[in-house]
């Protein structure tokens, strides 16, 4: 009787229907960074001289090390993913343990780049930034929102990776039910794709 | 298929509203997972929301029934049209259907149990509800509650003391909840439909939510980061649309208007699915042109999306930009007069059933056509020069969202009352009210037409002493507006708790919904049905008695 | 809806190698391209060009969006594609002719 009455509300077991969701979920992330890659876009192509000097201060070495190590961490979770399905629980964690490290690593990297600006003085309304050219302004202002934005998903990523963690130990993500692995997979994902464009959208103006 | 169903056994058969569930009392309510008790709790705020707006509106209306200051000061009355605004805009007529009637409603008439996440739709209930708390707290802290309309422009935005920050913030909350709810349904629509019920046989009030919750995903992140960046600048001074930074003020319409003109079609396109699930039960007719009005409901969403720079004409965007959204304009009255010659073309030599459910969905035809053409006028650029920021806009508009959507919801209100309370509401006097409602809104919003076509401008505390009759008129004519809507209001919840026993299906309807008991149980079906035909089969219905 | 017809195979880890390979050799050569080689107007193009097909293979391989059966998996990538070319474009239509057609 009481799980009758229990059915409707127990975890649904429609994957698909799950993964949809979370796909949709993506969707709306995209836009949400698709919004400021359209003021990027307008801002860039009226000021192309001072986004491509500005553009200079930034370190190319670190964000393309940067770049490299989130490609890596997607890596190390589609194949944490493949491991769960085949049953390998222990390389699974380990793999899920790489990204998260990887994750953290990116956004220590990111706060030595900020520390480094900020040092300078270059930071949003600071006196020798409101010195400079308008655009030069309009690239850092679009520099620290995009990047903080970026970063602050990837922070959501590692504390979710977290909760998969906890989520194994209690074995509710194993062979059978892993879903919320995939789904968090493709979260990190999404924070991937977006640093591929802003890679070469800050760093590599030419 | 959802699964949810592989334990097989009874079904607990008595109504949602007894079967609290593992919680009792208003925590059974509150952290419930029951798409029809979240819909319900939507309802109570909903239209709690309603009435504060409505009395905001009622107080602007005091103010200008004379010039010069009546009742209150300048601030006071920009304070007043920027909360009634936000709290109407994002409130009630973004979410009022797809959470009230979309959650209680469309899980059942697509065969469901419930929709894809239970859990998120509570969570977006509570974001709702949180989204609401910080916009009422913009009001009594700081320096008082914006001032800068609810649209929110920059550069005043940026500047004025008052507190922007807070209310953008709920706006941005309010924004997440949307999203969620876009992503539930449409998720539900794709995979919890029952056996047979393919996409064609989908009742059309399924395809209004479902291309609604389309624009809710794809439209509604850009105005969260635009608030986002309201506040970033207002904190941090970025400088993204303040022009001593570089920043560009008229990018800031852009963005915001991205999504808010998508947002005017999730407010209209459930209302739209409304009519079209509710005019043929009461012609006896099915609807002429299923898949003209399921597609349209698309093709909305659709262009919808392309012309959100009408409200910019003359901002400062080019020329260019002007011809193309004006043109892009024009095309998306299409799908739209579309959906009205269906709907008369149902209407046409059917056995017309005269029931207020009908009659609400008579005044949103009448009034929304009227909105839809006055917007014809102000797309066109020449005559726009002269009516933007004028009182047209206003009454386009209001004809637009309270007659279209509002009429829209009163409808669904009516319509959906016996199967949501299992009691019936006093039929004479939902019908007076009706009249009292369209006396009073034409007086009050036919006015605001003319004035601005006089020249009266919009958002202005004061004017001239040539507007003086007109104002009067708007302001008596809103008085009875409001004297229709208690009236209404009262009826309903007088049926509510004294209402007589409602039948499971008084208006002899072929959706799902009307083939189970009113109030439904918990999981709305004891079995999953086989769906063997489409929603408007009525001959069917009678033939099974 | 079988429950187990999502439990299909899963992906071999070479597979995944070898789309981490290219994906670093794409870094590469967008890196080479922009400090090295200077292609001028053209490089945004370039850039954009490289970083979507870094995106492709994480969305088709990563994201196994190559595998997914249900249709609206494969529109959704190109639905919001299309809605923000839209956004972008129509908001060009102003910001790039502000002064004029000509």
């Amino acid at each position: 009787m009481d799980e009758a009455k229990e059915s409707v509300f127990e975890e649904t077991k429609d994957d698909t229907g799950a993964k949809l969701g979370m796909w949709l979920f993506i969707l709306s992330e995209l836009i949400l960074f698709g919004g400021m890659f359209i003021l990027y876009a307008t801002y860039r192509y009226k000021n192309p001289a001072d986004f491509h000097h500005a553009s200079k201060e930034l370190d190319v070495i670190l964000g393309t090390l940067n770049t490299i190590i989130l490609l890596t961490s997607s890596l190390c979770i589609a194949a944490s993913i493949s491991a769960v399905r085949k049953g390998e629980r222990k390389l699974s964690m380990y793999l899920l343990m790489a990204t998260m490290a990887l994750g953290l690593v990116f956004l220590v990297n990111k706060g030595f780049e900020w520390t480094t600006k900020i040092e300078h003085g270059i930071y949003p309304n600071s006196p020798a930034l409101l010195a400079r050219p308008k655009g030069e302004i309009l690239f850092f202002g679009l520099y620290y929102i995009m990047t903080g934005l970026h970063g602050l998903h990837v922070l959501v990523g590692v504390c979710v990776f977290s909760v998969m963690l906890v989520l194994f130990v209690k074995d509710k993500l194993n062979q059978r039910r892993f879903i919320p692995l995939e789904n968090s997979g493709l979260y990190w994902h999404l924070v991937d794709i977006i640093w591929i464009f802003l890679y070469p959208l800050f760093y590599l103006i030419t | 298929m959802a699964s949810a169903e592989r334990t097989e056994g009874v079904r607990p058969r008595i109504s949602f509203y007894k079967d609290h569930g593992q919680y009792h009392g208003i925590l059974s309510w509150i952290l419930t997972k029951d798409h029809k008790r979240i819909g319900l709790l939507y309802l109570i705020f909903v239209i709690a929301f309603f009435f504060s707006g409505v009395v905001l509106g009622f107080f602007m209306r005091l103010e200008m029934v004379a010039p010069g200051g009546t009742i209150m000061g300048p601030q006071t009355y920009n304070s007043l049209f920027t909360l009634h605004g936000i709290i109407m805009i994002f409130l009630v007529v973004i979410p009022a259907i797809p959470t009230i009637f979309g959650n209680f409603f469309l899980p059942i008439q697509i065969g469901a149990r419930d929709v894809a996440f239970p859990k998120i739709n509570l969570l977006s209930w509570w974001l709702y509800v949180s989204g609401a708390i910080v916009v009422f707290f913009s009001v009594f802290t700081g320096q008082g509650p914006p001032d800068t309309g609810w649209t929110f422009y920059a550069p005043y935005s940026l500047r004025t003391t008052v507190n922007v920050p807070l209310a953008v913030f709920g706006v941005f909350i309010l924004g997440m909840s949307s999203i969620l709810t876009g992503i539930n349904l449409v998720t539900t629509t794709h995979r919890l439909r029952a056996p047979g019920m393919t996409w064609k046989r989908l009742p059309l009030f399924v395809w209004g939510i479902y291309s609604t919750s389309w624009v809710q995903i794809l439209a509604t992140p850009v105005i969260g980061i635009t608030m986002v960046l309201i506040i970033l600048d207002r904190f941090f001074g970025v400088g993204i649309f303040d022009p001593a930074k570089g920043g560009d003020p008229i990018l800031y319409q852009h963005m915001f208007w991205i999504y808010s003109h998508p947002a005017t079609y999730i407010m209209i396109l459930p209302a739209m699915g409304i009519v079209s699930d509710v005019v043929p039960v009461f012609a006896r007719k099915k609807i002429f042109g299923y898949t003209a009005i399921a597609l349209s409901g698309m093709a909305i969403a659709a262009v919808g999306s392309l012309v959100w720079g009408h409200h910019m004409f003359v901002s400062g965007q080019s020329d260019f930009a002007d011809i193309l959204f004006s043109l892009l304009t024009f095309l998306v009255a299409v799908p739209s007069a579309i959906k009205v010659f269906n709907w008369v073309a149902t209407l046409h030599k059917g056995s017309i059933v005269i029931e207020p459910p009908l009659l609400f969905c008579l005044a949103f035809i009448f009034l929304f056509s009227i909105g839809g053409l006055t917007g014809l006028l102000q797309g066109a650029l020449a005559p726009n020069l002269h009516l933007h920021d004028t009182y047209w806009i206003p009454g386009h508009f209001h004809y637009i969202i309270f007659g279209g959507m509002g009429f829209g919801l009163f409808a669904a209100f009516h319509y959906w009352f016996p199967k949501m309370f299992g009691r019936m509401y006093r039929r004479k006097i939902a019908i007076w009210a009706w009249v009292v409602m369209l006396i009073g809104f034409n007086i009050f919003y036919f006015s605001m037409l003319l004035l601005g076509w006089e020249g009266m401008p919009r958002r202005y505390f004061d004017y001239l002493p040539q507007f003086r009759t007109l104002h009067l008129t708007a302001t008596f004519g809103s008085w009875i507006l409001i004297a229709g809507l208690i009236i209404m209001f009262s009826n309903l919840f007088h049926g509510l708790f004294k209402g007589e026993k409602a039948e499971d299906n008084p208006w002899k309807g072929a959706t799902l919904e009307w083939q189970i008991p009113s109030p439904p149980p918990t999981e709305n079906f004891e079995k999953i049905p086989i769906i063997q035909h489409g929603p408007h089969d009525f001959k069917e219905l009678e033939k099974n008695g | 809806m079988e429950k187990r017809e999502e439990q299909t195979h899963s992906v071999k880890y070479s597979t995944y190698i070898f789309v981490w390979m290219g994906l670093l050799i794409l870094t590469g050569l967008t890196y080479t391209v922009a400090v090295r080689i200077h292609p001028g107007g053209w490089a945004i193009l370039v850039a954009l060009a490289i970083a979507g097909t870094k995106s492709g293979l994480v969305l088709n391989y990563f994201m196994h969006l190559r595998s997914e059966k249900p249709l609206i998996f494969k529109v959704i990538i190109p639905l919001v594609m299309a809605v923000f070319l839209v956004f972008i474009l129509l908001t060009f239509s102003d910001v790039a002719f502000r002064g004029g057609v000509r």
